[in-house]
């Protein structure tokens, strides 16, 4: 089974395949593509070629190529060849058609049994199934031809007289078509699929009344019609086919009429085949002569024939791609009945092809509609074997799905559109709710196969560390996945992949026969009496293939992507995999050949791969520019083998990639660079240049060369592919590529397409086809099918594993410590609180004048700015006023400031607007009267804070009381804030004396060293935001409680960051914390720095790392932190469970605890609503565009109501 | 609050390592915002001889809240109820940061001493004290007898 697996794929990828020297890519299809079983075909061959035996299918077509490469006359020289074999020959050749490798003995046995027998062939097939076939002791071989047509070619009677029959021509028709017909394969059984009612109209007056079941037939006239003729460019019919299907009397080869327009469509591109036989019987003429135009009724009773399944067979007995994909070619030229891949292709050479097999497709389909014969769905197939085995008589109903009927619609109208490839950019996003996802990945995850997957251990001398039990699983998927199979430490060679039905197939049920003859005639049924042990059938609607065998879906490219979940060490399994394989070995042998996986169907980028020099010994790796270093020391880290190493490609630090990957005698293993280079590289060659293929081949870096592997690294990045990133990743060529992405969907199921792009997953890679099966579909809310598809093209590609996932011991894969998130409501502070009155008073007043107008949505970026502006003073009022680099929201130039001296008035006032008026005389009083009780600094000394119990505070940070009483600044301070929070006319009193104390009534004391004096002055009280106040005190009782913590502090706004960097640094000191920030306008050198001083242990003070989470939000492992500050809430709930893994991931040994902070009541709190709501409905997965506007404006009314 | 304020540890190291004569005070293992507190009946008082068990709570606020206090073992007192709440102006409106563990235990202690009926907790007590505050202090030392005596 396994071989018919694989000529299944085959087959999809020879209709891709552009053509190719036969000779050689059978070669080398054959010593790899079929590493695994190559001794079974080896035998095969050898014997096949031993025995002389060339009749043999793909040998025939070998032959067929060399002469008919293009034109008719070719044609007739094969007929010649044809006509003068001997009759032992065509004898031989029939019975190698269905029997390939039968002992030539037997055939000449055969054939002197039975050659004055009346049908020589067929009677001496049934003898030899029944005698020889089970004796058989090769019954292997066998087995590459599908059981089904041989076991339907029982000796029938009336097949030869049959056979005779559609091989009869009317007379003075096109001698081409009877030429034609020598050269078809032999029907050898045909199937009845159902009946249709006709009614036909005269075209000629009938002498007598026609009898009541009289044998008509069907001719198509006039058969030199050009095509072009029949349909216009975009495959629209222009003609009207009645006029070429004519009704023929049999009895005496006269035209009688023409059958209807609908039925002419389906019959006229059917009749130049055998693979239907409409078999015709007159049923009502209403017993008169027929005059012009009188109608009369037929019945069409429609039959399959092993024709149109015998090209499955030949598929399947074939043995090289390549080999079959001229035979396609070389049918297509010949109008002949092998089924058009090509017809999804758009911009085909050849149109006239494209549109034959188009209407061949579409007239199949349209019978098969008119028949009622709809694919069955999964459960009714076993429903129905399971009646099947019961009674065999029990199949009279024929299995109508009325529910089914709109699907079957959505293939009829997919296949009527013009194929044509759409712009790369969707208009209309369709993306996915949270539940969609979920079936997602949980399909992607059940694979049950996953938890038997032995694990490979890589050497010690290779791999430096020890792999988890599922990343050496997760190994072996990858090696067999390269087909490096005696890497692996399994013994034999298991099938990765399942026996999925491709989806693409659709299986039905042969319907019982109720053929005219069986019906009316109590004849015999001449089909299915002795062949019923074949229940179904299976075709491709799209395609028009049809096959007996269940069509098992497989892949053929070496790579997949990785989408363990974050954290699960992607990088040390990808790692892992190139230390265990590092070069191609199979060049190693000097042989050095390409795949065919690599010659993509998008022409340019075959020919530039074709040209480029392998370099057969690097893996390049790419990934965002913050992971650089980490990926080049965990390279380090894990490299146990002297031999390879990395390098970091800037793009200016080689001269050239050519000389030092292809010229050198040890090139890097793994040539990392990131997206941005990449997409730099291309747009100079791709942009500037015009002859870019030149430039290509010219040029000296990325592009010039075919990597043996490439890694791309949180793969998501080339997600859309209209972008410059996405377009040069996939225009770089290797032979094995793997994607590395924890969440390879981001919002759009199309997100995947980009992915199967790069990979060159075929036939998916191309954009109609996915448009065709996957988009629409999903579009028109057929998720199953949908889902269906993406399942199957992702099942063996995609290997996803979360966190929560269990091993076959039921132990989780990963035992994380316990993760806390802990929100913290805070309110704002005065100030902030009347900046944020007086601009959501603006931003309310510009939504209701937006809503009441109607042009809300006009105004979106105006409102944008407005919510941010109140986010930021939520953060801090310094904000306002930074235009922030690092905020997606920001339109530029935004014209807020115009109100900018308002908004330093409204601050000052607040922060001047006291409680009470401060009298100068009073002041100077208090503070005299502090001074003698607080002389030097000794009396300074020793002080203890009350409410924090520190003694001796240090004099920077004490305050003084009207009442002479030393407190901490942040002590007494948070003391006020709560008192008044508690209750906002509440007398504040003194901790320790009780008497009233006020908040502009406090000093502070300092110390001049220089004049040896005491100073005390007045303490204005520049408040802290909300939040940083809240951070500082937060930090503090950390560093109480255990010093040397380290903690990530994050934030999206950059210039927070650099106020939070400023002001935790005065609260602390340099000997308490350190501080580092991390964000978008460090060097690559800079940040690797930051963090290796960051994740530097010192226990003798906090380490605060302020981390931008658009720069380092992705990738980075700072596990040694386990505590994690998220200053503001994201839009995006996914954005902050990304920065929660930077701490919470694989090495985090502590618990994690993370503080959200949010001010109540602000519009922060509702972004989480909206957050919560963004997670539980799905955001706006319909394309409706109307919609969307909708549910933008319900947004921003529930931010601001 | 995740971690332990550095005055909560400190607090407690005191209270251990220099206690207050007829007072305990030792937290919880689990939970070290919670403490279990004895408080002997002070002398001359009804409740003398009594050792009356209490839990104290540090709330996340501590020491910008006042710790919550309750009786365990019951107690005939005008300013405690039958629940074991107290009523005691340091634990309400006049708590202060400035204020610690140690000092409201003192303050309590002192409450045995000197109770006050005019700002009672529980009703019947305080009537009970008022009309009969002979009688009102033989129960309340009959019930440190029967409750509070050390075993």
């Amino acid at each position: 089974m396994v071989e018919k697996k694989r000529f299944f794929k085959d087959e999809l990828e020879s209709s891709m395949e552009t053509t190719k020297s036969f000779n050689t890519s059978f070669d080398n299809s054959k010593s790899f593509l079929f590493n695994p079983t190559q001794e079974n075909i080896d035998s095969i061959n050898d014997k096949d070629i031993d025995n002389n035996k060339n009749n043999n299918y793909s040998n025939n077509n070998n032959t067929s190529i060399n002469i008919d490469t293009d034109s008719d006359e070719d044609d007739d020289i094969e007929i010649i060849q044809e006509s003068q074999q001997s009759p032992k020959d065509i004898f031989t050749k029939g019975i190698l058609d269905v029997v390939p490798d039968v002992d030539p003995k037997i055939i000449s046995e055969l054939f002197n049994t039975y050659k004055n027998t009346q049908d020589p062939l067929t009677n001496a097939l049934s003898y030899y199934f029944e005698n020889y076939q089970p004796s058989d002791g090769n019954s292997q071989k066998i087995t590459y031809i599908p059981s089904s047509p041989i076991k339907l070619s029982p000796p029938k009677r009336k097949l030869s007289t049959l056979a005779n029959f559609i091989n009869e021509s009317p007379n003075g028709s096109n001698p081409k078509v009877s030429s034609k017909k020598l050269k078809k394969p032999v029907m050898k059984w045909k199937r009845f699929i159902g009946a249709l009612q006709v009614t036909a109209m005269a075209t000629r007056p009938t002498m007598k009344p026609l009898t009541y079941g009289s044998k008509l037939k069907l001719v198509k006239q006039q058969l030199d019609i050009p095509t072009s003729k029949l349909y216009d460019s975009k495959g629209r019919q222009k003609k009207m086919m009645s006029s070429y299907v004519k009704i023929f009397d049999i009895q005496f080869n006269r035209e009688i009429g023409k059958v209807p327009e609908d039925i002419a469509r389906i019959i006229y591109p059917l009749l130049a085949t055998d693979e239907v036989i409409f078999d015709t019987t007159l049923v009502f003429c209403d017993d008169k002569r027929l005059s012009i135009g009188d109608h009369f009724v037929l019945e069409l009773d429609c039959y399959l024939t092993s024709i149109l399944f015998q090209d499955e067979s030949e598929l399947l007995s074939s043995q090289s791609s390549q080999n079959l994909n001229h035979r396609i070619n070389n049918n297509n030229n010949n109008n002949n009945n092998i089924p058009l891949h090509q017809s999804f292709k758009s911009n085909t050479p050849d149109k006239v092809e494209d549109m034959e097999s188009k209407s061949r497709r579409v007239a199949l389909l349209t019978l098969f509609k008119k028949l009622r014969l709809r694919p069955l769905q999964q459960k009714e197939e076993d429903l129905i074997k399971s009646q099947h085995i019961e009674s065999a008589e029990q199949e009279d109903e024929d299995i109508i799905d009325l529910e089914d009927d709109e699907n079957f619609d959505d293939i009829m109208s997919q296949s009527y559109e013009n194929p044509e490839i759409d712009a790369p950019n969707y208009s209309t996003e369709e993306s996915m709710n949270l539940n969609q996802l979920q079936t997602f990945y949980n399909s992607a995850q059940s694979n049950e196969a996953l938890k038997n997957l032995p694990e490979t251990n890589p050497p010690f001398e290779l791999v430096k560390m020890t792999l988890r039990p599922y990343q050496k699983q997760g190994l072996t998927w990858m090696l067999r996945r390269e087909h490096e199979y005696d890497k692996t430490d399994e013994c034999e060679n298991l099938e990765v992949d399942g026996d999925m039905m491709n989806p693409l197939w659709k299986q039905f049920k042969w319907p019982k026969n109720r053929s005219w003859n069986v019906n009316k005639l109590k004849e015999k049924s001449t089909d299915d009496t002795q062949t019923n042990n074949e229940l179904f059938f299976y075709a491709n609607l799209h395609t028009g293939d049809f096959s007996m065998e269940k069509p098992i879906l497989k892949t053929m490219i070496k790579g997949g992507i990785l989408s363990d979940e974050m954290g699960l060490g992607k990088t040390i399994s990808a790692l892992s995999l190139v230390l265990m394989a590092p070069f191609d070995s199979r060049v190693d042998e000097k042989k050095v050949f390409k795949t065919d996986t690599d010659s993509a169907l998008n022409a340019d980028s075959y020919r530039l791969t074709s040209k480029k020099p392998y370099a057969s010994k690097t893996t390049l790796i790419i990934v965002p520019m913050s992971l650089l270093n980490q990926w080049h020391s965990e390279f380090n880290s894990i490299n146990n083998c002297s031999k390879f190493r990395s390098e970091i490609y800037y793009g200016g630090n080689v001269s050239s990639l050519k000389t030092l990957l292809i010229k050198t005698k040890n090139p890097p293993t793994v040539i990392l660079t990131t997206y941005g280079i990449v997409q730099n590289e291309w747009s100079k060659l791709f942009r500037e240049g015009s002859n870019s293929d030149d430039a290509v081949m010219s040029s000296n870096g990325l592009f010039s060369l075919d990597f043996y592997r490439i890694i791309i690294d949180e793969g998501h990045t080339i997600r859309n592919r209209s972008t410059i990133t996405s377009k040069s990743v996939m225009d770089l060529s290797s032979k094995c590529k793997w994607i590395l992405t924890g969440t390879p969907i981001i919002n759009r199921l199309d997100d995947l397409f980009s992915m199967v792009k790069f990979l060159k997953l075929e036939p998916w890679c191309n954009v109609s086809y996915w448009k065709t099966f996957v988009s629409n579909p999903f579009e028109s809310k057929d998720f199953k099918q949908a889902f269906d598809v993406v399942n199957s093209i992702m099942q063996p590609v995609l290997l996803r594993r979360t966190k929560q996932m269990k091993n076959s011991d039921g132990e989780p894969l990963v035992e994380l410590p316990p993760k806390e998130i802990i929100i913290k409501r805070l309110k704002l502070n005065k100030t902030q609180k009347a900046v944020y009155k007086y601009f959501l008073d603006i931003a309310e007043n510009s939504v209701k004048i937006g809503l009441a107008r109607g042009d809300l949505l006009k105004k979106y970026s105006t409102i944008l700015v407005h919510i941010l502006r109140l986010r930021q003073i939520c953060c801090d009022v310094e904000l306002l006023g930074t235009l922030d680099d690092n905020d997606e929201d920001i339109p530029r130039n935004s014209q807020m400031f115009a109100s900018n001296t308002e908004i330093k008035r409204l601050i000052e006032n607040t922060q001047n607007t006291t409680d009470e008026e401060f009298d100068e005389k009073e002041m100077t009083a208090i503070i005299s009267s502090l001074k003698q009780k607080y002389p030097n600094l000794d009396s300074l000394k020793k002080q203890e804070c009350s409410i924090c119990t520190t003694e001796d505070i240090n004099i920077d940070k004490m305050l003084l009381t009207e009442c002479g009483h030393t407190f901490c600044e942040n002590c007494l301070s948070e003391y006020i804030d709560y008192q008044k929070n508690k209750d906002k006319d509440a007398e504040i009193k003194c901790p320790l004396c009780r008497s009233s104390i006020t908040r502009n009534k406090l000093f502070a004391p300092s110390f001049l060293e220089s004049k040896d004096t005491v100073v005390i002055t007045h303490y204005k009280d520049v408040a802290k935001s909300a939040k940083l106040a809240a951070l500082v005190e937060n930090l503090r009782q950390l560093q109480d409680s255990s010093s040397g913590e380290q903690v990530i502090v994050f934030s999206q706004f950059s210039s927070f960051l650099d106020i939070l960097e400023r002001d935790l640094g005065e609260a602390f000191g340099k000997d308490k914390a350190e501080i580092y920030k991390f964000d978008g306008r460090l060097s690559l050198k800079e940040r690797s720095t930051v963090l290796k001083e960051f994740q530097e242990k010192d226990f003798s003070k906090q380490k605060i790392l302020l981390l931008s989470l658009k720069a380092g939000g992705v990738g980075l492992n700072l596990t040694c932190a386990s505590y994690a500050y998220m200053m503001d809430p994201w839009w995006s709930p996914s954005m902050e469970d990304q920065a929660i893994d930077r701490i919470h991931r694989i090495g985090q040994t502590n618990n994690v605890k993370v503080f959200r902070f949010i001010i109540e009541g602000s519009i922060e709190e509702k972004m989480l609503r909206i957050q919560e709501r963004k997670r539980t409905i799905g955001e706006a997965m319909d394309a409706d565009q109307e919609e969307r506007r909708k549910r933008r404006i319900e947004e921003i009314k529930t931010l601001f109501e | 609050m995740a971690s332990l304020p550095k005055r909560i540890i400190k607090e407690t190291e005191r209270l251990i390592s220099d206690p207050v004569p007829g007072i305990t005070a030792e937290p919880h293992d689990d939970n070290l915002r919670y403490f279990k507190v004895t408080i002997e009946g002070p002398a001359g008082s009804p409740y003398e001889n009594g050792v009356f068990n209490l839990e104290l709570f540090l709330p996340d606020d501590y020491p910008m809240e006042a710790p919550k206090v309750r009786f365990l073992t019951k107690i005939y007192h005008p300013n405690i109820d039958r629940l074991g709440r107290i009523c005691l102006d340091v634990l309400k409106t006049n708590w202060s940061p400035a204020l610690q563990i140690r000092t409201v235990l003192l303050s309590i202690q002192a409450l045995l001493a000197s109770p006050n009926p005019n700002d009672p907790l529980a009703n019947d007590v305080a009537e009970d004290w008022i009309k009969n505050e002979q009688g009102a202090k033989n129960t309340a030392r009959e019930w440190t007898q029967l409750h509070a005596t050390k075993k």
